[in-house]
């Protein structure tokens, strides 16, 4: 489905639909519209986060048809007809999703300005890779830059919460919160 | 410690960092908020000759243009303004000078609008002759940046200011102890080395964000300041308002490590507001984040003289810190590095002269650690110097001279509470064989190095916090301060601090976010203090509630108060802990609505103006870092295999933030040491986005990293933390490097380039010179 110009839209705007976590949404777009404009001003999501606008920091990592990519970089139109997941979606009705509480758990942030975006990596690395190596981890994560330099953590909550997914056993000891 | 206090003892708090929810100033949103935009000087110094905004205002969507002209005719305010110098305008007037200054700034419905709005103003600039570096600013007929010396601001803390009128010298700190020059006649060798260091810029993943909202008599404003009392003052000076007529909101920082100390855009958002009477929001793109504030250039010129066994006996160092075009804090960090000079050594006779520079560069703040790392890269790249001409270990060369408790620093003060050659021990290896497998590895043209570094660092002082905390009636306490967190720890800190002196878990201790209609003063977040100063105050408002408590819980269960305890929620008799009555019970028959307990922490201190002598710090903040690194000689790659750190910490508060904070140290830390340097041609940035600057990523880190908190077995002394490893690793990395190849390099940061001139330009040495420090 081609973006078109609806009665709704300004000129020059374009009328865009897309799933949104799960949900049918639309928008209105200009060319020049990022994903990540669309969330911010018009959806009023504030986890993809603009860090560089220029696709090199990954705090705006979202994933689209379930592969990240900075939202940033993504022009809204582009994410007409497709799916998109954001930090917000992650988590269920019953509780944070086991990569958020990994974090928490092993501190894996200090500002956490970075942190959705490095949540939502973790998220399609895992997805990809179940059990990565720490090698694999550093790897995936390269792309997501956090200016406190909490890595040392990140790497552990990472680690940790493969650990937890792959083992639904281990997952239950850390508490109501995690699915 | 306090393995007992989950990693989550504000749960809610982490719980929105790892969801997207939590409330940063950039998410701020208010009913009618406008956008704005500015339009920054193409030129690094000019007049403006020419500014015609009138098609932007014509634009539909357009709220307001302001140029200097429109904030020259605006009534009653104060259009220039500076923590130390009022110097800066809210946005240019007639003269521009830096590529990026300000010189209009639009408010309109949305972004689109502003692109557009930017497009259609016109400005024509009459070129001036402009200087960008540190040294040739200093020089005798250099271009003047500023006509004029200006006005001293009282919006923060004051320090005597040596302001040198029609020179770029904006501030001139003097530091004279014993006779330099007689020391440095009597030594058996002399060394006279400059080391640079390049400017960088703090790159917080947020850039600055604020939201403003002015009426008549009153201004609001949400943003991202570490000096929300500070920001109240100067918006309060410029609109000649008591400060009660100003309230700073500051949300939690998407990273700040200084760079987010004094007004930046805050000003212009709340002329914008006050002039359409609506909400405006400004944040920076990351581009206008590196013209905005940046860490300063620094030429460090130091000249040592030391006996044939290696004793320090006397220094003259000059330094240079280009403050850029407005001087910001600028002077003070040109204190510190000064006085920082002697390092943490014992250097009888010692003359410094440190100036802060006008260029025409962006301006220069505050950055992690204050100027200390700018001095600590000369003083400790020059020991290694020093070691391996007197044919000295590089380890035995600085315990030969580290201060003793009972010593005296370079500024008088007698040193306590040293623990220098402790801390060295810890990241010194058992065995260190740089020459021997340096010459193993010469046949595959790579060779390994440990290098070393030793700082001190002291804390702002004087300075002053205060604290409210209030027991509620469920038995939770609220927690009142305008320090500020921004991923430090600072409010999970707080909250275990109080919850240890009323025996409740820290899980039931809120801490505000400053407010500074509701919260009290606190001089600034920045300088490693709010542990310390911060949290000194809110125990003592802990304390009074405390003994508030037992008091009430004395009379009520008829107990002398020297027999009850506080545990668990609980004021029970000593030793029987199921005894008494829960806190909730005590307050709820008390009928007291609240318990109030005020603190506040004030520490004494200044440096004499014309000998730099004094009371520089209240305590001083100590380290030592190991560097191992492999070098590639043919590529000039530098890779960090691993480093060692030692802090001492006084006691740990908050594990967890400690090794967080010090292992972000090291990241920002070996950035600076091998590749952040913000670059300039002709003052413009050439490489302000973050394609281009490099900070370090999670490949970067080295694959071993140790980090030690040496504790004071009293449990009486707390240290903050926040910046201290941070000085050793510029100077430890190039010593390990100089370790490995026996090459010198000056200039920060060490690339490959740098370090492949000094390997070729070093006179054969070979292994046989690195086989000395073995």
């Amino acid at each position: 489905m081609m973006p078109r110009e609806t009665a709704g839209a300004a000129a020059g705007e374009l009328s865009i639909t897309f799933e949104l976590n799960g949900a049918t949404r639309s928008a209105r777009a200009r060319t020049e519209h990022t994903i990540l404009d669309v969330l911010r001003w018009q959806m009023n999501l504030t986890g993809p986060r603009e860090g560089c606008g220029v696709g090199m920091c990954g705090a705006c990592t979202i994933l689209l048809d379930g592969r990240p990519v900075s939202g940033c970089l993504l022009l809204a139109v582009m994410a007409d007809g497709r799916k998109i997941a954001t930090v917000e979606g992650l988590e269920g009705p019953a509780g944070l999703h086991p990569i958020q509480q990994a974090f928490i758990d092993h501190s894996g942030f200090q500002c956490a300005y970075c942190t959705p975006g490095f949540v939502m990596a973790t998220k399609a690395l895992l997805d990809e890779n179940p059990s990565p190596t720490v090698a694999d981890v550093k790897t995936f994560l390269a792309g997501n830059l956090c200016r406190c330099g909490s890595y040392v953590k990140i790497v552990d909550a990472v680690m940790d919460a493969a650990t937890r997914l792959a083992s639904p056993a281990t997952t239950s000891l850390v508490g109501a919160d995690a699915r | 410690m306090h393995a007992d206090v989950p990693a989550t003892a504000l749960g809610s708090d982490a719980r929105d960092r790892v969801s997207g929810r939590t409330e940063y100033p950039s998410t701020v949103d208010r009913p009618g908020m406008l956008h704005a935009r500015l339009l920054r000087s193409a030129v690094p110094h000019g007049r403006i000759r020419r500014l015609d905004a009138s098609r932007a205002a014509a634009l539909p969507g357009v709220h307001a243009v302001l140029t200097g002209e429109t904030l020259r005719a605006i009534a009653g305010i104060e259009t220039h303004y500076g923590p130390v110098l009022r110097d800066q305008p809210i946005v240019a007037m007639d003269v521009v000078r830096f590529v990026g200054e300000p010189v209009a700034a639009v408010a309109a419905e949305d972004l689109d609008t502003l692109d557009r709005a930017l497009a259609l103003i016109d400005v024509e600039y009459d070129e001036l002759p402009s200087v960008f570096d540190g040294p040739g600013a200093f020089a005798d007929g250099a271009p003047l940046v500023h006509e004029t010396l200006a006005s001293t601001s009282m919006a923060f803390a004051e320090i005597p200011i040596d302001q040198v009128a029609s020179s770029n010298i904006c501030h001139h700190y003097r530091l004279r102890t014993g006779d330099a020059d007689r020391g440095l006649a009597g030594a058996d060798f002399v060394f006279d080395d400059t080391f640079t260091s390049p400017v960088v810029q703090h790159v917080p993943l947020e850039t600055h964000a604020c939201v403003a909202e002015a009426r008549p008599g009153h201004v609001t404003v949400w943003t991202g300041t570490q000096i929300p009392h500070g920001l109240r003052r100067t918006i309060a000076e410029i609109f000649h308002l008591p400060v009660t007529g100003v309230r700073i909101i500051v949300p939690t920082l998407g990273g700040g490590y200084g760079g987010k100390g004094h007004p930046t855009i805050e000003p212009v958002a709340a002329v914008l507001s006050l002039l359409t009477r609506r909400p405006v929001r400004i944040q920076l793109s990351r581009e206008e984040e590196f013209v905005t504030i940046t860490k300063h250039a620094a030429s460090v010129r130091i000249v040592t003289g030391v006996s044939r066994d290696g004793m320090l006996l006397a220094r003259r160092a000059e330094c240079i810190f280009n403050t850029g075009a407005y001087a910001d804090v600028g002077p003070r960090v040109a204190k510190n590095g000064g006085y920082g000079m002697a390092g943490p050594y014992r250097i009888p006779d010692i003359s410094v002269d440190s100036y802060a520079v006008y260029t025409n560069l962006p301006p220069a703040g505050a950055f992690r650690a204050f100027g200390v790392p700018q001095g600590a890269w000369a003083y400790e790249s020059q020991m290694d110097i020093i070691a391996d001409r007197l044919g000295i270990d590089p380890v035995a060369i600085r315990r030969k001279n580290l201060l003793r408790d009972g010593e005296e620093l370079s500024t008088g003060q007698l040193m306590e509470d040293s623990h220098f050659e402790e801390l060295l021990d810890l990241v010194a290896p058992a065995v260190r064989e740089d020459g021997v497998r340096a010459a193993e590895q010469r046949g595959r043209r790579t060779c390994r190095g440990t290098g070393f570094a030793t700082i001190v660092k002291g804390t702002v002082t004087p300075s002053t916090s205060t604290a409210i905390v209030k027991l509620n009636q469920d038995g939770s306490a609220d927690v009142l301060t305008s320090a500020v967190e921004m991923g430090q720890g600072f409010k999970k800190t707080m909250a275990l601090i109080v919850g240890r002196e009323l025996g409740i878990s820290a899980g039931r201790v809120s801490v505000s976010d400053p407010d500074t209609d509701v919260t009290p003063y606190d001089q600034q977040t920045s300088s490693s203090r709010s542990t310390y100063a911060t949290g000194s105050a809110v125990r003592q408002a802990a304390v009074k509630i405390r003994s508030q408590l037992l008091a009430d819980a004395s009379e009520q269960l008829e107990v002398a108060e020297a027999d009850l305890e506080l545990s668990d929620g609980r004021v029970a008799v000593v030793g029987t802990p199921s005894s008494g009555a829960t806190i909730a019970e005590v307050m709820a028959r008390s009928r007291r609505g609240n318990l109030i307990g005020d603190g506040m922490y004030r520490s004494e201190g200044g440096l004499d103006p014309s000998t730099g002598r004094g009371i520089a710090s209240v305590h001083w903040h100590q380290a030592a870092g190991a560097a191992d690194v492999e070098v590639d000689l043919d590529t000039g790659k530098i890779s960090l295999l691993g480093f060692r750190t030692s802090v001492f910490a006084g006691q740990v508060i908050n594990q967890v933030g400690a090794e967080l904070q010090t292992e972000g140290n090291l990241a920002f830390g070996l950035g600076q040491a091998l590749f952040e340097e913000l670059l300039f041609d002709g003052g413009q940035v050439q490489n302000g986005n973050l394609g281009d600057y490099m900070v370090a990523s999670i490949l970067d880190m080295p694959p071993s990293m140790d980090v030690t908190f040496l504790e004071d077995p009293s449990g009486n002394v707390i240290h903050g933390l926040g910046e201290t490893s941070l000085p050793t690793i510029m100077p430890a990395i190039a010593n390990a490097v100089f370790a490995a190849t026996g090459a010198r390099v000056r200039e920060l940061p060490i690339t490959p380039e740098r370090l492949l001139r000094a390997l070729a330009a070093q006179p054969e040495r070979g292994s046989a010179a690195v086989g000395t420090s073995a």
